[in-house]
This record gives structure tokens, C-alpha cells and sequence, in this order.
């Protein structure tokens, strides 16, 4: 931020140092545990502990995927793949909010709807594959539409919640200095909800991610998820196992985009934090 | 304000206020006057209604018994004459202290250059300047009550409503600010109300004292000061007259159930 600099309560944000971080016991407690278990892992593969028929191990894995890139299988497969989540986000993200708002916000639209979000929140949305192929058939809607599914629940119902917690006195600021309700929205009732829809986007895109994957495999094949399961049938685990270790980093780095979203969206939360 | 006003026309008038909260009555039969340029201070234990009594006063929830009006109107409902300075600041944490000065104004749809100068003044003014791109966390308890007292002022209203707003402040801020107090309320007259838990403030900056009574909430006695406008604070502390009711507060305050005896010469009420 330039504007925190002049002031006497400055609130010290000196960067660490590259090399104060790497003396910070959580980093390098999780290198050690990285090496140990994926070099445990990879000595078992290497060793011959490991029959790769029913299992592979790290290098093979890198090597594999870096072959299905070269072929440009992953990458059409990812293209694929990405076109429903995308979709599915697209639609998830605004239509959460706006119905986490309403049912914050207006008590008949809560009533009338509440049963149906918290009774879907609480199943598993992976039992609603089925009717979903059956009314929307199998392919990008059906699958867009579980993906759909997947991602709106921590959406709507952390809007809601982020809706119904504002704090009751700042309400009470904005209606002594008579605020219209558009400009209560604006001061008070969104940022008091972006934290929580943060929150809910980092849940959602975790959410997305599987349920893509769960429409490839249980709708019609496709994507990531058929080049995956291609492979296994055909016994070739470390080609099986390379989109799953695509996926996750795509999960890993979407949950970073969030964590970004969240820094940038609460700078006032300085002393908090620090 | 009619030409005719001399500052002493009733700006706000409360009769026979009763409220409850479900079963519990929390105020009973309040009738005040408050005049256009007059600071009236209260004086109460706590929890015996003075910020549900203020709350009542900005409209931002109805008597059950009783009326407000303002100006020979009913009060139903907040308006934009009157300001409150918030027990418990009620600023937002994600505005900066200048946005959070200016709110009011931003509210009432002033055009950018007014806001920026008024903002600056008043902030100035409660001793903050500097510290306009600090957010409320980054801020003391203290200046975050200067600051809500800073949004009170700048939207320059008729009517101030203060909950303990010097509360949270050390003994020399809160002095300048008093004085500064007094001085606003000459230069741009408004009528005051002003919550204190300081027998001395409420003195000092009185020209009406008012002690409430709990459970219910009820007016106990209420008296003018006398000390007239433009008074000498550092003058006004070591005079016979403030002597006199400063301890006759005291003796109030300490026994609650009986009242002290009378002092003839300053005609309480
Ligand atoms: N919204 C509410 N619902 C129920 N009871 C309330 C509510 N607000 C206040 N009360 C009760 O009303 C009484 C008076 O509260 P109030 O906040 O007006 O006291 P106060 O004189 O301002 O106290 P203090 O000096 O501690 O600020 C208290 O007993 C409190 O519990
Ligand atoms: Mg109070």
C-alpha cells in the first residue's frame, strides 16, 4: 500500500528476509517432511518394494507426465477438462452470491428457500449425478451442472451468514446519519460479506475441482478424468497418476489465487495480521 | 434558525418518555427541554438508560410511552440535524480515518472539495492530523473516540448527541478537547447532549446538569450551572460556585436513596 507510510502508530510490515523465512521453523519443517516422504517413496519405487503394475512411484510419475505433455494429450485433455469448470465457476460464483444475499438480506426469499439450500448442502452432492444425467444429459451441460452444484453451496451459505452478521451498531451507525439503503450497501453490508465470500470462493474452487472430475468419470468420459482412468485400466499407473498430479496443482494454485484476492480485499485488517 | 432565536427556544423537547425492553421498563416519565444553544450534561449509574435515552432522542428506536420532537416536530425516525457520538466509536474498520471522518458528509451528498475541508478541519481540530490513512485497528481507543467525535462535528448538525465521548481520553486531551467543545458550541450554536460519568466534566461543561436514577430510568434533579457562555474552565474549577456543586454531586452520587442537603444559594431545582 503507498499510503502507510507518514504515520506515527506505523505499523511495522518489514518484509522477512529470503533467508529469516527459510530459519522459520514452519518452512522448514515442511522440506523435511516433503523429502522424507516423497524420497521414502521414491527409494521404495526405485528399489523395487513397489510393483508397478498396482502402484508407481515420484520419478516415474514426472517422467510420464511430462511425456503426455509432449504428446499434447494432457493439454487437450486439460482444455477439456477446464472448459466445464470454468463454466461451472462462471455460473456458480454470481448466482451464490446473489442468492446468499437475498436470503440474507430478505426474510420471505429465506423462508422460502432455506429447506432446499440446507437440506442440498448436507448431501452428498455426488448422489445427485445420476438425476442430473437424466434430466441434463451427459454431456458439457450435464457435467457444467454438477460442477455447478459442487461449487455453489459454500458460496451461498457463506454470503448468507456474512449478510446476517454485520455488525449490528455500524447498522445502527448508518441509519443515525440517515445513509439510503444503497449506500448502507456500499459502507457497510459489502465489505462487511467479502471475507466471507473469500472464503466460500476457496472452498468453492476446491469443490469445482472435484466435481469436474467426478462428471468425467460418471458422465459421458472426458477431460482429465478419462485420460486418467484411460491409463489405469490399461494398468499404466504413472501415466494414471500424472492428471491427478495436474489437478493438483491447478487446486493448489486457485486456492493461492484466493488467498491473493483475500490479502488484497482486507488490508485493513493490518494490526490482526501482523 | 428564525432570526427571533435567541438560543434559549426549546430545540428539543421530550415528554412523559417511557421505554421498555419487553418486561424490563429501563426509562419512566422523562420530560426535558433542551434549548437551541444549550449543553445539557447526564449524570447516572451505569445501566440506568442515558445511551437507550439518546438512542430514543435520534430516532433509532421508538418510546413506547411519551414523544421526542425536534423543533416542534415529531422525531420518528433518524435525521440529518442531529449527530451521535457512539459509546463504542462505531467506526468501520475498513474505512480509513478520513473516509471514516467524512462519512456523514459523504452521506449527505456533499460535493468532494467541501468534504476534503471539512474532514481536514475537524480533523485537525480532535488532534488526528497525520493519521488520516490509518485504518481504526491501527489507531488507539482513544483516538478512535476523537475520530467518531470528529464525524459528529463535521456533519455540523443542530443537535449533538454524545455518548461518553471524552471517556476513553487522558486527562490533558480530554481538557483541550472540552474547551474546544465549548468553543464549537459558540461559534456554530447547537444543542447539546452529553453523556459523562465525570462529575467534574458535567460541571464544567454544563449549562444544565441532569442525574438520572436506575431501574427505571428516571430524572432525579436536574439544575442550571450559571456559568454562562465563554467561561474560564481553568478560572471556572477554583470558584466557590463549582466547589459548592461538585460536592453536593458527590453526595448525590455516593447515596443514591437520599437526597443531600439542599445548598440555599444556588437554587437547585
Ligand atoms: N436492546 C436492548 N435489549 C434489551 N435490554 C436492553 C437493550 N439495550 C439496553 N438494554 C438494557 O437497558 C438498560 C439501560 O441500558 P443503557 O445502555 O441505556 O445504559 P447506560 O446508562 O448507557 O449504561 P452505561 O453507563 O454503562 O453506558 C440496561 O439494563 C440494559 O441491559
Ligand atoms: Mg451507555
Amino acid at each position: 500500500m503507498a499510503t502507510d507510510a507518514p504515520t506515527a502508530t506505523g505499523v511495522s510490515t518489514a518484509e522477512k528476509t529470503a533467508w529469516e523465512r527459510i530459519k522459520e521453523p514452519a518452512v522448514y519443517v515442511r522440506l523435511i517432511s516433503l523429502v522424507v516422504v516423497i524420497g521414502g517413496w521414491e527409494l521404495m519405487g526405485q528399489t523395487g518394494n513397489i510393483d508397478p503394475v498396482t502402484f508407481s512411484y515420484p520419478s516415474a510419475i514426472c517422467v510420464a507426465f511430462w511425456d503426455l505433455i509432449a504428446s499434447g494429450k494432457m493439454t487437450a485433455a486439460a482444455y477439456e477438462s477446464s472448459q466445464i469448470l470454468v463454466a461451472g465457476l462462471l455460473i456458480a460464483i454470481p448466482l451464490g452470491i446473489v442468492l446468499g444475499i437475498l436470503m440474507g438480506r430478505f426474510r420471505t426469499f429465506e423462508y422460502a428457500v432455506d429447506t432446499y439450500v440446507f437440506a442440498l448442502y448436507a448431501t452428498p452432492v455426488v448422489a445427485l449425478a445420476f438425476p442430473i444425467a437424466m434430466v441434463l444429459g451427459v454431456d458439457f451441460v450435464g457435467k457444467t451442472t454438477i460442477v455447478v452444484f459442487f461449487a455453489i453451496m459454500p458460496i451461498i451459505v457463506n454470503v448468507y451468514h456474512g449478510v446476517r452478521n454485520v455488525d449490528l451498531s455500524l447498522l445502527e451507525v448508518t441509519r443515525s446519519f440517515c445513509s439510503t439503503e444503497s449506500q448502507r450497501w456500499r459502507d457497510l453490508i459489502f465489505p462487511s460479506v467479502v471475507p466471507y465470500l473469500v472464503a466460500g470462493l476457496g472452498l468453492a474452487c476446491g469443490r469445482a475441482l472435484v466435481g469436474m472430475v467426478v462428471a468425467e468419470f460418471l458422465m459421458s468420459i472426458s477431460g482429465l478424468g478419462a485420460l486418467s482412468q484411460d491409463y489405469i485400466a490399461d494398468l499404466e499407473l504413472d501415466k494414471g497418476l500424472a492428471p491427478v498430479v495436474l489437478l493438483m496443482i491447478v487446486g493448489i494454485a486457485l486456492t493461492k489465487v484466493v488467498n491473493i484476492c483475500e490479502t488484497k480485499f482486507s488490508s485493513w485488517r493490518v494490526r490482526q495480521e501482523s | 434558525m428564525s432570526s427571533s432565536d435567541n438560543g434559549l427556544n426549546p430545540t428539543l423537547r421530550l415528554q412523559g418518555v417511557g421505554k421498555w425492553f419487553g418486561s424490563l421498563q429501563v426509562l419512566e416519565e422523562i420530560d426535558i427541554d433542551v434549548k437551541t444553544q444549550e449543553i445539557l450534561t447526564v449524570l447516572g449509574p451505569s445501566g440506568c438508560g442515558k445511551t437507550t435515552l439518546l438512542r430514543i432522542v435520534n430516532g433509532l428506536i421508538l418510546c413506547e410511552r411519551g414523544e421526542v420532537s425536534f423543533k416542534g416536530e415529531v422525531v420518528d425516525g433518524p435525521r440529518p440535524e442531529m449527530a451521535m457520538v457512539f459509546q463504542n466509536f462505531g467506526l468501520f474498520p475498513w474505512k480509513r480515518l478520513d473516509q471514516n471522518i467524512g462519512y456523514a458528509l459523504r452521506i449527505q451528498g456533499k460535493d468532494k472539495n467541501e468534504i476534503d475541508r471539512l474532514v481536514s478541519h475537524y480533523t485537525e481540530l480532535v488532534g488526528l492530523g497525520g493519521f488520516e490513512a490509518n485504518y481504526p485497528s491501527q489507531l488507539s481507543g482513544g483516538m478512535q473516540q476523537r475520530a467518531g467525535l470528529a464525524r459528529a462535528l463535521a456533519a455540523q448538525p443542530d443537535v449533538l448527541l454524545m455518548d461518553e465521548p471524552f471517556g476513553a481520553l487522558d486527562a490533558l486531551t480530554r481538557e483541550t478537547l472540552q474547551e474546544e467543545l465549548l468553543r464549537i458550541n459558540e461559534a456554530e450554536p447547537k444543542a447539546m447532549i452529553f453523556i459523562t460519568h465525570s462529575i467534574d466534566e458535567a460541571l464544567l461543561l454544563g449549562d444544565r446538569v441532569l442525574v438520572m436514577t436506575p431501574r427505571p430510568g428516571r430524572i432525579r434533579f436536574q439544575f442550571e450551572t450559571g456559568f454562562g457562555r465563554g467561561r474560564d474552565l481553568e478560572a471556572l474549577r477554583g470558584g466557590k460556585r463549582f466547589q459548592a456543586l461538585r460536592h453536593y454531586l458527590w453526595e448525590a452520587m455516593r447515596n443514591p436513596d437520599e437526597e443531600p442537603e439542599p445548598i440555599p444559594e444556588l437554587n437547585l431545582e
